[in-house]
């Protein structure tokens, strides 16, 4: 065994050399791939965790969006029946009044005809008994025939009311 | 009786071949040459794993290149404690645990040892001392740089009166290292080369498969020990 300062030197410089050339042409290379590897899939994730994140998100209000949307439905049915409803009720009454008011109307002008016509049955009468009074006057009649005339008018007049 | 074949085997072929050449005044050995061959291959490994790196792998080299370095990294950062910090020092600590496991296994190739040019570096100590003194030097470099003169602080705490052992333990963390390593791998190829003088064929290879875990061990071992000195020289107080 022995120790030769030529080889030490020459390791040392061999070595510092190839430190140099390892660095340049393997670690630097090799390194810098992978961290943009490394860079580009942290990128990637970041980019997907993100997307997802909106995703969610967009989701969210999506199904916000509904459950309003649903809420509304809701409540303009209930409201539609509430009208519905009052508008039928509206109707009927007005539907209800109408009819009484037609038929107090009718009621009225039954009793004013029946009015006229008592009132014309009065004239009629009147002008009869004149014409009747007239006739016996003129005939003489006995107080049979007179009592059979005043049946006659009564009868008669019993039908015209 | 066999012992001193054992031995003298051992001895002329793991040993240095002696200087093959000289270049800028400094000798070349085998295990320079082999450190070369290494850095050639992991260059030409490093282009081959980055070519066409696609955000999403698909060629097995990558995902194979980046589960280890996910694998180091997350180790490494179990240690240090924080991502960003072990980032900073992940090219030297990464590059120690590369090199060593290469040298370490580099050992494993047949002839490693026999053949002229080829040699595991971390089997010898000139080796592994160059690697602690990196750790040394980047260890003190570091904690200057974190935390400028207070760093210096730490070696009076936490009485004053450890100074000079808190001194003497900034020197004896590099020289465990530097041992640790040599001792283990150098062991190991001894003991394999001994197999193999007694028994070429079928003696070496248990010896061989446990050299495969031991090499990664000691490649774990000692990025584990440098990235400790590291994260304790910076981390703040």
């Amino acid at each position: 065994m022995s120790f030769s300062v030529s080889d030490m030197i020459w390791a040392i410089i061999n070595f510092l050399i190839l430190v140099v050339i390892l660095n340049k042409f393997l670690f630097k290379p090799l390194l810098k791939t992978m961290d943009a590897r490394k860079d580009e899939i942290k990128q990637d994730l970041d980019a997907a965790a993100q997307a997802n994140a909106e995703a969610q998100k967009t989701k969210e209000e999506y199904l916000k969006q509904m459950e309003e949307a649903k809420a509304d439905a809701q409540q303009i049915i209930v409201q539609a029946t509430k009208i519905g409803e009052e508008t039928r009720e509206k109707l009927v009454n007005q539907a209800q009044e109408e009819a009484s008011r037609m038929a107090e109307k009718a009621r009225e002008m039954i009793r004013l005809e029946k009015d006229e016509a008592l009132r014309q049955l009065r004239d009629e009468v009147a002008s009869l008994v004149v014409m009747a009074a007239g006739k016996v006057i003129e005939q003489t009649i006995d107080l049979e025939a007179h009592e059979q005339l005043i049946r006659e008018f009564i009868a008669e007049a019993g039908d015209a009311s | 009786m066999f012992a001193t074949p054992v031995y003298a085997a051992a001895e002329g072929s793991a040993e240095h071949g002696g200087a093959l050449f000289t270049l800028f005044g400094l000798e070349v050995t085998s295990v320079t040459t082999t450190m070369w061959g290494l850095m050639l291959f992991l260059t030409v490994f490093s282009f081959l794993a980055t070519r066409k790196l696609g955000k999403v792998p698909t060629r097995r080299l990558q995902i194979f290149m980046e589960m280890g370095l996910e694998q180091i990294l997350g180790f490494l950062t179990g240690i240090i404690g924080d991502e960003a910090k072990t980032k900073r020092y992940f090219p030297v600590l990464g590059s120690f645990f590369i090199l060593i496991l290469s040298s370490n296994y580099s050992g494993l190739l047949p002839g490693a040892g026999h053949i002229p040019g080829l040699q595991a570096p971390t089997s010898t100590l000139s080796v592994t001392a160059a690697f602690a003194i990196v750790v040394f030097f980047a260890t003190h470099y570091y904690g200057f740089k974190e935390k400028g003169w207070g760093y210096l602080k730490h070696f009076v705490q936490p009485i004053p009166i450890l100074l000079p052992l808190n001194i003497v333990e900034e020197f004896t963390k590099p020289l465990s290292l530097s041992l640790r390593l040599f001792g283990n791998i150098y062991s190991e190829e001894m003991v394999i080369v001994g197999l193999f003088s007694l028994m070429p064929l079928f003696l070496p290879v248990p010896m061989q498969l446990l050299s495969l875990l031991f090499g990664f061990i000691q490649a774990l071992v000692f990025t584990l020990l440098a990235s400790i000195y590291i994260s304790t020289a910076t981390a703040g107080h």
